[in-house]
């Protein structure tokens, strides 16, 4: 199958072209009119008044419906070919939008706000939502989906080219709806297994930063495969390091920028869920280093 | 200089006041009025959107506050500012050119008309009790349900919506019974102007789509206060449900907005090109084709939903469909102007400016009603740009169109034709700037709603530009604005007929008597005043 994108391209620019041609030529009949029939032109008196052509009014009913009719037949095929075509996807991935990050489910390992998938394969994506309406879009991999809460939507995936693709949801879902962007990873199936490998290990042990975590209240939202931070509200961040951002978006992912973040969330992301934790300049230190450790 | 009245031509001592009035006239007037203080409203709320937007991660405002002025912008310039304005012109409008005393049922006219203001008062109440609504004008469940929208905005929302409903749908009731039962002695149903045929079947439109959102906003206020799940999906209810009820009503509400404003230009191009209307029972005709149909393509709202492809596809080829009895209209427009004697008047210049603006719209709802193309760009900048392609390109020029045509017989004096020129070319230029790079916006993955965007998107050239021409525009409201406020006062006196014009309401004074007509016109045809004016024409025949 051809990716999803490349289809709606190809049909954008059959519907862009004769959208364009139609344009012309009923801006041009304007001009014309306007150009032709002013009445400086003319001397006094009244025009003709010719008011109905009954063939003419047939023909232009009839002629955008017949060109009407070969976009909905282009449209028809299109859609067959976005949703799959009868192609069984080579794998499925779990997406769920919450206010305002997106998690993302390989069977048991979760990750957050950065989607890895193999290139050249064809990818399902299962999508649902824990509280609003939610709208996976990266416009360049393809069509948009809405994540409902109760249901699940499905959307396909094919991507040609190895590389990193932004995107961000598309439904008004809220105060921070701005930022809750997604970047769409495409690697070499050999690059993705190792990454799904070591997303899959759980993370390192031991130092300062992880009694911090462990000790505030971090742990009631977010969880660390390997420690007893077992929270589902929030971002998985067992290999936090290994994303580019910080927020899904908001800021780069370096420890400069995390110890920023967790002194005060809400300057970076103000209605974020995330609240200001009080932490000593020690602890945020610590904390910060730990995080920015967990690759 | 002559001291004329305005409005209406009776004597100051004899008027019953504004809020007692129950005169069409005076009453359109007010709604007019509704009108444009909410126009300009919006039109505030919509700077300072562009205003954040102009460059990227900016932090003009903060989001909260960008969600209320995107949600109020919405609601505002829709049911505050379109609405009225369009009922205000056909409450003053309609008796008179269908040669009638007054609307059907005045009383009823009054409480419509101060239920719409009400409606609208409530909704600005919520400022004031702790916060506007910030759930956009279309106000998803479950976002707008309580859990997650804890405050009272949504509240007032509801209650304000419902009640400036059902003002709007009262007058409705009331102009469709006049249009039908009101025509003056031969004013068949087939010789009525256009404006009052889209009138007409604009308040069809209006007493099927109202009740819908009415029962919708019931059902959220039920949620909201009374602990209901109709769109709660963990309660067992339907997210998607306030969808499909919402735009049961959100996309008729499209062609009550654009119906009358396609009937003011249908009035100006034939008065303008010396010449009837081409085609007027295919442009009356298509008409009901597109309120028919309209009721039928609600779901091309909801193609990223999951509906599945075939109900996608039975909606795509209803929202196909529309666009042909939309053609016909644009065709005949051109075929009037064609062969005609061109004045290019104010009004004039907004009558062509909305078919060529309107026709970007067209077009690209067209590419909209392509499941495939609107779920890559709906939700996106793409559908911003096609819908004010579609109200501001179409419908707000159709209304500049029928102001300057209208306002002599309303005030007695001409608004001024060179301010009028300045007032189209900034529009015009100010319009396309802001809106036509939204289109690449959208195509580029910019989504709708949200308060910034990241540096990193690349999205900050066209942005500015699309602000530089919100800017443009904004003073091309303030030269419209001062035009009607020195026209009012000072312009030129207009006389009974200025434009040498076709239909009944240019037969009595300017401004009309209380009473409207002397002596209850006859007609013979759909030109009524210009067959008195050309005896000859009709010896002839």
């Amino acid at each position: 199958m051809r990716p999803p994108a490349e289809a709606i391209g190809t049909l954008a620019l059959i519907v862009g072209v004769i959208a364009f041609l139609i344009f012309v030529g009923v801006e041009a009949a304007l001009v014309y009119a306007i150009w032709r029939y002013r009445a400086t032109r003319h001397v006094a008196g009244e025009p003709a008044t010719f008011e109905r052509n009954q063939r003419l009014e047939i023909a232009w009913t009839a002629a955008p419906a017949l060109i009407l009719a070969v976009v909905f037949v282009l449209t028809l095929g299109t859609m067959a070919e976005i949703n799959g075509a009868g192609v069984a996807p080579a794998m499925r991935i779990a997406a769920t939008g919450h206010q305002w990050w997106w998690e993302f489910r390989y069977g048991g390992t979760k990750t957050a706000n950065e989607l890895h998938i193999p290139v050249d394969t064809p990818v399902d994506l299962d999508l649902t939502s824990v509280d609003v309406i939610h709208s996976f879009w990266v416009p360049e991999l393809g069509p948009k989906m809405d994540m409902l809460p109760g249901t699940t939507n499905h959307l396909r995936l094919l991507a040609r080219r190895a590389g990193s693709y932004d995107g961000q949801c598309a439904e008004f879902c809220g105060v921070e709806h701005a930022w809750m962007r997604i970047r769409v990873v495409v690697q070499s199936q050999a690059e993705f297994d190792s990454w799904l490998a070591a997303q899959a290990s759980p993370a390192a042990t031991g130092g300062d930063g992880e009694r911090v975590f462990l000790s505030s209240i971090c742990v009631s939202c977010h969880a660390i495969r390997g420690t007893t931070a077992a929270g589902t509200a929030g971002p998985d961040l067992t290999h936090v390091a290994s994303r580019a951002t910080i927020g899904a978006g908001v800021l780069p992912n370096d420890i400069a920028h995390m110890r920023a973040w967790l002194a005060d969330p809400q300057r970076f992301k103000p209605g974020s869920l995330m609240p200001r934790v009080p932490l000593a300049d020690a602890d945020l230190d610590a904390l910060a280093a730990y995080l920015g450790s967990l690759r | 200089m002559t001291a004329i009245p305005l409005w209406v031509r009776r004597p100051a001592a004899e008027r019953a006041g504004w809020l007692r009035t129950v005169d069409h006239k005076e009453i359109g007037v007010l709604y007019i009025g509704m009108g444009v203080a909410f126009f300009a409203i919006g039109g505030l709320e919509a700077l300072l959107l562009r205003a954040q937007l102009a460059t990227p991660e900016a932090s003009l405002v903060d989001p909260e506050t960008f969600d209320q002025a995107f949600t109020v912008h919405g609601v505002t310039m829709i049911l505050l500012a379109v609405v009225p304005l369009l009922v205000g012109f056909a409450n003053y409008m309609v008796p008179l050119m269908i040669g009638a005393p007054d609307v059907a049922f005045p009383r009823l006219n009054a409480l419509s008309f101060w239920l719409s203001l009400v409606g609208g008062i409530v909704l600005y109440f919520s400022f004031l009790a702790g916060g506007a609504p910030d759930t956009g004008w279309f106000s998803y469940a479950p976002l707008s349900e309580r859990a997650f929208a804890p405050g009272t905005g949504v509240d007032y929302y509801i209650v304000g919506l419902a009640v400036n409903g059902a003002g709007t749908i009262i007058g409705a009731i009331n102009l469709a019974v006049t249009i039908l039962l009101m025509r003056c002695p031969g004013m068949a149903i087939s010789r009525v102007p256009l404006f009052v045929w889209m009138t007409l079947v604009t308040s069809v439109l209006i007493l099927g789509a109202y009740p819908a959102l009415t029962a919708a906003l019931v059902m959220l206020l039920v949620d909201r206060q009374l602990g209901g799940h109709f769109f709660d999906p963990a309660g067992g209810g339907q997210a998607v449900l306030w969808q499909h009820l919402f735009w049961f009503f959100g996309h008729p509400e499209v062609y009550i907005m654009v119906l009358p404003a396609m009937g003011m230009i249908s009035e100006v191009i034939p008065v303008f090109s010396r010449k009837p209307i081409f085609g007027y029972g295919f442009v009356a005709g298509s008409s009901v084709a597109i309120a028919f149909l309209s009721f039928g393509v609600w779901a091309h709202h909801m193609f990223a939903v999951g509906l599945g492809d075939t109900e996608n596809a039975i909606f795509s080829a209803t929202s196909m469909l529309i666009a042909i009895p939309t053609g016909v209209k644009i065709f005949n427009w051109i075929a009037t102007m064609i062969g005609g004697r061109l004045r290019m008047t104010a009004a004039m210049l907004f009558a062509v400016g909305f078919i060529a603006m309107f026709v970007i719209g067209g077009l690209s709802g067209v590419a909209l009603a392509v499941v495939p193309i609107d779920q890559a760009v709906t939700d996106s900048y793409f559908v911003v740009a096609h819908l004010h392609y579609v109200l501001f390109g179409g419908t707000m020029l159709g209304i500049f169109a029928g102001t300057y045509y209208w306002f002599p017989k309303m005030t007695g004096r001409l608004l001024s034709e060179g301010l009028g020129r300045w007032h189209f070319w900034l529009t015009f230029a100010g319009f396309n700037l802001t809106f036509l790079p939204q289109h690449w916006l959208g195509a580029v993955g910019m989504p709708r709603r949200v308060f910034t965007y990241a540096a990193s998107t690349g999205w900050g050239p066209l942005n500015l530009i699309s602000t530089i021409g919100a800017a443009i525009l904004a003073v091309a409201m303030v030269v419209f604005f001062v035009n009607l406020a020195r026209s009012i006062r000072s312009g030129e006196i207009a006389g009974d007929d200025p434009w040498d014009a076709f239909t009944l309401e240019w037969s009595t004074t300017s401004p009309p008597p209380p009473e409207n007509f002397a002596s209850i016109p006859a007609v013979t045809g759909r030109r009524p005043l210009w067959d008195r004016k050309h005896p000859e024409a009709r010896e002839k025949e």
